[in-house]
């Protein structure tokens, strides 16, 4: 972790070489010296007279005590900021409970009640709606909060199945878009000229795509043969149209680093271009990357539940909480709970993760603040 | 100017051109056929079907004829829907999904700017903090969820307004709940762009250059700073229209409509070949002339911005 750090600057000050860099360029040594560099044209190989001259020596005299201060305190400097946003903490704290209920749920109600996401109960009786907390005689009981669905399925545990659905695709897809994106633009962004143009170009043509339309086309071509097939289908699909963004986030932070001095020096080192674009450019540009992702997860949530809501997405037996919304939209007028609790749940998710990603962006990033 | 919008033009046609090839492509690597999805048929039931279709020919042919009707504006038959053109069904169904768009997007844009606005002049006042709280509830609520709420209280609980339908089109009580589900989430989100943008035009020099030149508070935000304040909203209306296309989507299936969206979704449901491919086209193509339009409004907003 010691190496990280987030540029906050866009243009970085040639005078202060930062310290992580320091330990980039250290590494390496011992390797044998590399074929020279190439230095191409507009490439500012040494910023400045004074740090050409004699850095070596400097730099080891200075690393031991600093190093140590600089490398953890960007973290924890934004782990205080973002304990400071009461909105973000609240976005944290409930975000967690849902993930953890999610998770931890389903067991347990299955251990009390042994009700699963899609046990239709033997009893022809019971296989109706019932309103939360009502036993078959009317009475008040614990063994449905949330009701049942028209099949007598325990609506609480299907909402938690949803919720671990939801949740998957949207982490799944947001790390494939990560996978996609950082890929992209860091290649784009270190290699410049020519392939940048055409690279960028790219991005700013599948920009205007309406590629929801192209994803619904997918879904419904190729959807439908299993369920969990259907889930791979999604995360694919989601994730490869949610990777734009991130590539010009990725890139732009690629260019602003790359000239600087511990590129050089892995560069004088004889380290690979991809070494270099993975081992020393992508994590200094982690800071960013982390809030563009968390912001992207509920997007692609909600994408997700548009697609299971139209019936292109999530499959049953599996369910999400679109496609509950979907089914329990069927009894708006005599069964409103079928609707309300999976769509109240999940703007509840949805709002805590935007308000986490906010957070995490002020503190991250002050100089991207907006005020 | 002239220059630019002709090369932006030159550069739309081969995008339009590469979605549709997608979409094409993608319907056809799909398993299955759209005549067999019940039943096998028999061998010569089969033959005959897809000498009608022209699926017999090879598939070079089959696109060069789609394309080839694309280019002339001619989308042919639907499959499903018997003896109704696609180019018919277009026209019936687009009013309906133009009308709904553009009226959620010029209520939001009205609701947005001015709260919006307000919440930059107030800065950290309670009424910033509530209208930011509420566009987050904006940004997160799901339409889907959203519009039927808005049934089960103005129709199911206070009868006030139909909970579906389009009856007898625009000026109708009808339209109202579809509106206002779909344009929540575009208020939200222009009011959070404009609250920013005009936070750091505020800042700006020529702002205070303005008031030292005494002109009065609300000359300063309407004439000066709204102007400026507004750019990040602009260039979101690009994004926002196919993010609009989404919306209509999902918002005619909740109210039962008869606009484009629903009619995309049964047609990917039925893989009624001409009608996706005539939709996908036509909405490809009036994204990327919507796109063109945000750019030069851009420009007559902005003085700074040249082509």
């Amino acid at each position: 972790m010691k190496e990280e750090r987030t540029p906050t600057q866009a243009v970085p000050e040639p005078q202060q070489p930062n310290r992580g860099d320091r330990q980039a360029a250290i590494t390496p040594l011992g390797t044998p010296p590399a074929p020279p560099i190439r230095s191409r044209e507009g490439d500012i190989i040494h910023t400045s007279p004074e740090l050409a001259v004699g850095e070596g020596d400097v730099r080891t005299a200075e690393m031991g005590n600093v190093e140590v201060v600089a490398g953890t305190s960007l973290w924890k400097d934004a782990w205080k900021r973002l304990l400071k946003n009461k909105l973000a903490v609240f976005g944290l704290i409930v975000v967690s409970i849902i993930i953890l209920v999610s998770l931890i749920g389903p067991p347990i109600i299955r251990a009390t009640t042994g009700h699963t996401y899609d046990s239709i109960p033997r009893d022809p009786n019971l296989i109706k709606s019932f309103a939360p907390f009502t036993a078959p005689d009317g009475s008040f009981s614990w063994s449905h909060p949330m009701g049942t669905d028209i099949s007598g399925r325990d609506i609480l545990a299907r909402v938690l199945l949803g919720g671990r659905i939801s949740l998957m695709v949207g982490f799944i897809a947001t790390i494939v878009s990560l996978i996609i994106g950082i890929t992209y633009g860091a290649t784009a962004g270190y290699l410049g000229g020519k392939v940048d143009d055409v690279m960028m170009r790219v991005v700013d043509v599948l920009y205007a795509i309406p590629y929801m339309m192209i994803v619904i086309v997918l879904l419904a071509m190729f959807g439908g043969q299993s369920p969990m097939g259907q889930l791979v289908l999604l995360f694919i699909a989601l994730g490869a149209v949610s990777w734009l963004t991130m590539a010009r986030i990725v890139r732009g932070q690629v260019i602003s680093l790359k000239n600087q001095e511990f590129v050089l020096a892995a560069r004088a080192t004889g380290v690979s271009t991809p070494k270099i674009i993975f081992r020393h450019l992508v994590p200094n540009t982690l800071g960013p990357v982390i809030v563009y992702a968390t912001l992207t997860i509920p997007s692609v949530m909600l994408q997700e539940s548009f697609l299971s809501f139209l019936g292109l997405g999530v499959q049953a037996p599996y369910a999400s909480w679109g496609s509950l919304a979907s089914e329990g939209i069927q009894n708006l007028a005599v069964y409103p709970w079928q609707l309300i609790f999976p769509g109240v749940t999940m703007a509840l998710t949805l709002f805590s993760l935007n308000f986490l990603g906010d957070g995490l962006r002020d503190a991250l990033d002050p100089q991207m603040r907006k005020f | 100017m002239l220059n630019f919008i002709i090369r932006r033009l030159i550069v739309t046609i081969p995008m339009v051109l590469i979605v549709v090839t997608l979409t094409w492509g993608l319907i056809r690597m799909a398993p299955g056929n759209f005549y067999s999805s019940e039943k096998t048929l028999p061998p010569a039931v089969e033959k005959n079907i897809r000498e009608r279709y022209g699926l017999d020919k090879p598939w070079y042919v089959q696109y060069g004829k789609m394309m080839g009707s694309i280019l002339v504006g001619d989308f042919g038959y639907s499959l499903k829907y018997e003896g109704q053109s696609v180019n018919g069904i277009l026209a019936r169904s687009l009013p309906v999904s133009a009308i709904l768009g553009v009226s959620a997007y010029l209520l939001a844009l009205i609701v947005g700017v001015v709260a919006g606005t307000l919440a930059a002049l107030k800065q950290n006042s309670r009424l910033d903090y509530g209208s930011m709280a509420l566009a987050m509830l904006g940004i997160s609520l799901p339409n889907f969820v959203l519009g039927p709420i808005l049934v089960l209280i103005f129709s199911l609980t206070l009868y006030w307004l139909p909970p579906a339908r389009w009856g007898s089109g625009f000026p109708s009580k009808n339209v109202i709940l579809p509106i206002l589900t779909l344009s929540a989430i575009y208020m939200a989100y222009i009011a959070r762009l404009t609250r920013s943008g005009m936070l750091e035009v505020l800042r700006a020099d020529y702002i205070r250059t303005a008031r030292a030149k005494g002109l009065t508070e609300r000359d300063v935000v309407v004439r000066h700073a709204v102007r400026g304040g507004l750019m990040p909203v602009v260039s979101y209306t690009g994004p926002a229209l196919a993010f609009l296309i989404t919306g209509t989507v999902v918002v005619e299936r909740i109210f039962a409509l008869p606009g484009l969206g629903n009619y995309f979704i049964n047609a990917n449901l039925n893989r009624d070949e001409p009608l996706i491919i005539g939709i996908v086209a036509f909405i490809s193509i009036m994204i990327l002339l919507f796109n063109l339009l945000v750019d030069i409004a851009y420009a007559f907003i902005d003085p700074r911005i040249r082509y």
